[in-house]
């Protein structure tokens, strides 16, 4: 019959009965609760046992006391039943004082792994929010993005013309639903009158389909019914959330009720749910709703479409479902649809964009950020317990086992990791709130954006930085240091001994991947810097220092005629013409910078025969004195004057991009083109230079500029009633702001005036997610090179002190300082160019992450490697340096009586 | 507090030493339990025992050595007790006492 007693009654016997007594006792009382256990059963022995250790237990105790024998305090007893949390107690508690008495080595190690630590976590904390939590609508992955791919034009998920969105919609197999949006920029806001102050509000006009395909329901009211898509019967409307709290109070009474957006009633059918969310963030949707004309439309693009997937349909089945379909319609519609075709992606994937890779460098980033600053902090308790050696020797010689100090080593690394973390996760919450304040208005449309913060999530993420913080940069040093021999103690300190050769092996290699990884990521900032650089350095085309813009959006119901639009535009004209400080002004469909443009299907008259396949321009309609107020040089021809009245016949200005394209070696001027693949003919009549539109580093497409006087509907009645003013004005933009408004007041008082500002802050803007980059990257590699410097400079002077004693004996053998300076530059050098070398290697691999980020520059441009190589030369130099030379100044007669 | 050289047994002493003589060289704690059950019907709590055991090898009465640890206790050593001389003239001497006392009693407690 053999067993065993119950854990816990082992532990209790032997821990709270006396030395001599506890293991014979044990053994008596195993041996009954192996015949209880036959007798009795399991639970009745361990009960029984359990009943008995304890009475044992009590009793001995009373035993000591009564015969006046010492006893240790209860408190310490009861603790020493789990011996393992004993020794981790006094092992924080030591740790802790060790921390307090070397403050040097104690803010190092912190403000390096808080700067870590933080960084990881405010990244982790944007990442996790935009790219890896599920968006915010039920069973978001079966929501997917619609296109038209065009290879040829390398568009690959451009907007959808109408035709095209009503015949996939009735013609697929894989989609529970799918419904059109309208791209809607800032200047497609409504006029909102009627209730209170007019406002200008953000809508979102989409199919009644829309809250199908995102699985969502209104929270109060109904959904948009089928018939609402019809013109006559859209004008309903659903509230956000939000809107509809800051608006009318969170009112539930609110159903029912008409409000009037751009002097048209919409009756209020329902209010969206609070966890409603669309890049766009619209304060209402409307239903869109096409005319009859307009859903005929084929040579327009400008839906965005989702489609919700039918279940265990999977994306692949989809694509090729749509694939049939895209095939059928190129064969039907050959002038509209051939070369282009349907394509699909997940939602998430259209919503996140080109700000993943971003995102994922940045990932990168820190995380070698935070690999440098465990680095850092190893050599750091390298060469502490290179200096406590003594100390370690003498607690293995009166018979600490070395898994024990190994243990006490590794605590004091995991304390010193988790009170960087707890730093850290300050410096991240400064970051993040930083980050808010400064967050391009591009990120305004990620999803989940606005939701990055310090959650439990992003906390227990920064308990798991911490751990494999402490794990990495803790493990190595407490092997070495706990395998100090038992001989060291009374061995002179100075000597090396094995784990004296192994502990400097491992900080050479410390300080060679510190300097590996500071490469790496110097050549990213550099490259980025240099990309951010060439993309500022790129003229826009025109000129955009005072100049100010400013949004107008006419009421259909006052301006559905076009001579009334245009009689406004000159009459608002006129007024801006005589204010002070305005030196032009001209208004524009499309800005440059400010969202995508419609395109459209060009057609070259008698030239048909030439471009089997769709050949396109982005149609924008411009004021008369839109090429003098913008700065864009005319290059051959005319611009546009008064004489191009709607009564005149109709003409067209390209640029230089649509003539290089169209016309390659001939003369456009004269020849006349239709946008829209309808025959609306109009002559060229001049070429102007290219602009930047969709961003400097965006080269420019062809466009066809047409007279705001002239009449052109390709894009629906709507297009020409809004536009953006722009004015040059010699003044700042809040100085002009009153004579714009109160010239647009004079035309028509009710009318509100939409974002003013100056042009350089809407290129400022476009170039933002750019700048948030570089400098997060660069910041990201000056704390690597400062941690880097600091380890190189730790390392040295640890070197220089263990070596005073050779130093001063040299010295005093003839020696010269410079001869020995060399000599200590020497041992750093080969670190240093080991670091530096295997650092070039890793960014010449790394740094095709980064192309596409990059503009200008090639990713293995080699002027950036040799730069960057010397700067952390130079810096390693001086780390070295600082330490050496202290060493030579020392009186060898000092050092040589000292030994 | 001073152990006088030799004291009256305690009659709880006594009956463990009487046990442990009884059963020569295999009294250890559970069969010393054993033996007093078997002989008086007394279920003497284990603790007393042991504290008992205890003091006694303190005032030394007893002296005590461990065996080889067995398999069957989980490889803890037994600890054999075995009575000191001055252990057996405690015994010798508490007995005249109570005998001295009984005399005469016989028909008292008959």
């Amino acid at each position: 019959m053999t067993g065993r007693l119950p854990r816990g009654v082992d532990l209790l016997l032997r821990r709270l009965l006396p030395g001599d007594l506890a293991d014979p006792i044990a053994g008596d009382l195993l041996e009954e609760y192996l015949v209880a256990r036959d007798r009795r059963g399991d639970l009745r022995a361990t009960a029984w046992v359990w009943a008995e250790a304890l009475r044992l237990a009590a009793l001995f105790r009373w035993e000591r006391v009564a015969c006046g024998r010492g006893v240790p305090p209860i408190a310490e007893e009861l603790r020493a039943v789990t011996g393992f949390s004993d020794d981790l107690r006094r092992d924080v508690m030591f740790s802790a004082r060790m921390l307090r008495r070397q403050p040097g080595f104690t803010l190092v190690a912190l403000v390096a792994l808080a700067l870590g630590i933080g960084a990881n976590t405010a990244v982790f904390s944007v990442v996790d929010a935009v790219l890896w939590r599920p968006l915010p609508f039920p069973d978001a992955g079966r929501a997917m993005q619609l296109a038209e791919q065009r290879p040829r034009e390398s568009r690959w998920f451009g907007p959808v013309a109408p035709a095209d969105f009503f015949d996939w919609q009735r013609d697929t197999r894989s989609f529970a639903s799918l419904a059109a949006w309208s791209f809607s920029s800032p200047s497609g806001a409504y006029n909102l009158t009627g209730a209170g102050e007019p406002e200008r509000i953000q809508p979102l006009k989409a199919s009644p389909s829309f809250l199908a395909v995102l699985g969502l329901r209104p929270a109060l009211g109904r959904d948009f019914r089928p018939e609402e898509e019809i013109v006559g019967r859209h004008r309903v409307v659903l509230l956000s959330d939000g809107f509809w709290r800051r608006r009318f109070g969170g009112d539930r009474a609110v159903l029912g009720r008409t409000v009037a957006f751009d002097g048209h009633p919409f009756e209020i059918v329902g209010v969206l749910p609070a966890a409603f969310w669309w890049p766009t963030h619209p304060d209402v949707v409307v239903p869109l709703a096409l005319s009859g004309e307009d859903k005929a439309l084929r040579g327009a693009h400008f839906l965005n479409v989702v489609g919700r997937l039918r279940d265990g349909v999977s994306p692949a089945q989809a694509r090729d479902d749509l694939g049939l379909i895209g095939a059928r319609l190129a064969q039907r519609y050959p002038a509209e649809n051939a070369n282009h075709a349907p394509n699909l992606r997940p939602l998430r994937e259209a919503l996140v964009g080109d700000v993943r890779q971003a995102l994922l460098v940045l990932l990168g980033a820190v995380a070698f950020v935070m690999l440098i600053a465990c680095a850092n902090v190893a050599t750091l308790l390298l060469a502490r317990a290179a200096s406590r050696r003594q100390e370690l020797s003498v607690r293995r010689a009166v018979g600490a086992s070395r898994r024990r100090i190994a243990q006490q080593m590794l605590t004091e690394s995991v304390v010193v990791a988790f009170l960087g973390g707890a730093a850290g996760v300050l410096v991240a919450a400064g970051a993040l709130a930083a980050f808010r304040r400064i967050a391009p208005v591009q990120f305004a449309g990620l999803p989940g954006v606005e939701r990055a913060g310090i959650d439990v999530r992003v906390l227990l993420a920064a308990v798991l930085f911490s751990a494999i913080t402490a794990a990495i940069f803790g493990i190595a040093p407490a092997l070495i240091s706990s395998d100090a021999g038992l001989g060291a103690a009374l061995a002179d300190a100075t000597r090396s001994s094995s784990a004296g050769v192994r502990a400097q092996r491992l900080r050479s290699a410390l300080v060679v991947i510190e300097l590996a990884l500071s490469i790496v990521l110097l050549v990213g900032a550099a490259l980025l810097i240099v990309s951010f650089r060439n993309v500022l350095s790129v003229s826009p085309g025109f000129q955009p220092s005072q100049l100010v813009i400013a949004r107008i959006s006419l009421p259909a119901a006052r301006y559905g005629e076009h001579g009334r639009v245009v009689a406004f535009f000159d009459a608002l004209y006129d007024r801006l013409r005589g204010a002070a400080g305005v030196e032009h002004v001209a208004a524009t469909t499309s800005l440059p910078f400010d969202g995508l443009d419609s395109r459209l299907d060009l057609r070259i008259e008698n030239r048909d025969d030439e471009f089997p396949f769709p050949i396109r321009a982005d149609p924008r309609l411009v004021s008369t004195d839109y090429f003098r107020t913008m700065g864009i040089p005319l290059i051959r021809g005319r611009i546009f004057s008064d004489r191009d009245a709607e009564s005149s016949p109709n003409v067209v200005v390209v640029n230089e991009a649509a003539a290089r394209r169209y016309w390659a070696g001939r003369d456009p001027i004269g020849r006349r083109i239709s946008l829209g693949a309808r025959n609306d003919w109009r002559q060229i009549v001049g070429i102007v230079g290219d602009t930047r539109h969709e961003g400097l580093d965006a080269d420019a497409e062809p466009a066809a500029f047409l007279p705001q006087q002239q009449r052109f509907t390709s894009l629906g009645a709507g297009f020409e009633r809004t536009v953006t003013l722009i004015l040059r004005t010699d003044r700042d933009s809040a100085t002009v702001t009153p004579a714009l408004r109160a010239a647009v007041a004079s035309v028509d008082a009710e009318l509100p005036v939409g974002l003013l500002r100056p042009m350089d802050d809407v290129i400022g803007e476009s170039v933002a997610p750019r700048r948030l980059n570089f400098l997060l990257v660069s910041a990201f590699a000056a704390i690597a090179m400062g941690l880097t410097a600091t380890g190189l400079y730790g390392v040295m002077a640890y070197l220089v002190a263990q070596r005073t004693r050779e130093i001063g004996v040299r010295m005093a053998l003839g020696a010269s300082r410079p001869a020995v300076l060399l000599m200590m530059l020497r041992e750093a050098g080969a670190m240093t160019a080991t670091g530096i070398a295997v650092g070039l290697a890793g960014a010449r691999a790394l740094s095709r992450f980064l192309a596409t980020l990059l503009f200008g520059v090639s990713a293995t441009e080699p002027m950036i490697y040799v730069a960057v190589a010397l700067l952390l030369a130079a810096v390693a130099l001086v780390a070295v340096l600082v330490p050496s030379s202290r060493a030579t100044r020392v009186d060898p007669l000092v050092v040589l009586r000292e030994s | 507090m001073p152990v006088p050289e030799v004291s009256i047994l305690g009659e709880f002493e006594q009956v463990v030493l009487l046990a442990i003589l009884r059963l020569g060289s295999d009294a250890y704690a559970v069969s010393i339990r054993d033996e007093i059950l078997e002989c008086t019907g007394r279920d003497v709590a284990r603790g007393s025992i042991y504290i008992t055991l205890d003091r006694l090898e303190t005032k030394g009465y007893l002296r005590s050595r461990l065996a080889d640890p067995t398999p069957e206790r989980g490889g803890r050593a037994k600890r054999y007790y075995a009575l000191r001389p001055k252990a057996v003239e405690a015994l010798k001497e508490s007995r005249r006492a109570l005998v001295a006392l009984w005399r005469g009693l016989d028909g008292v407690l008959a």
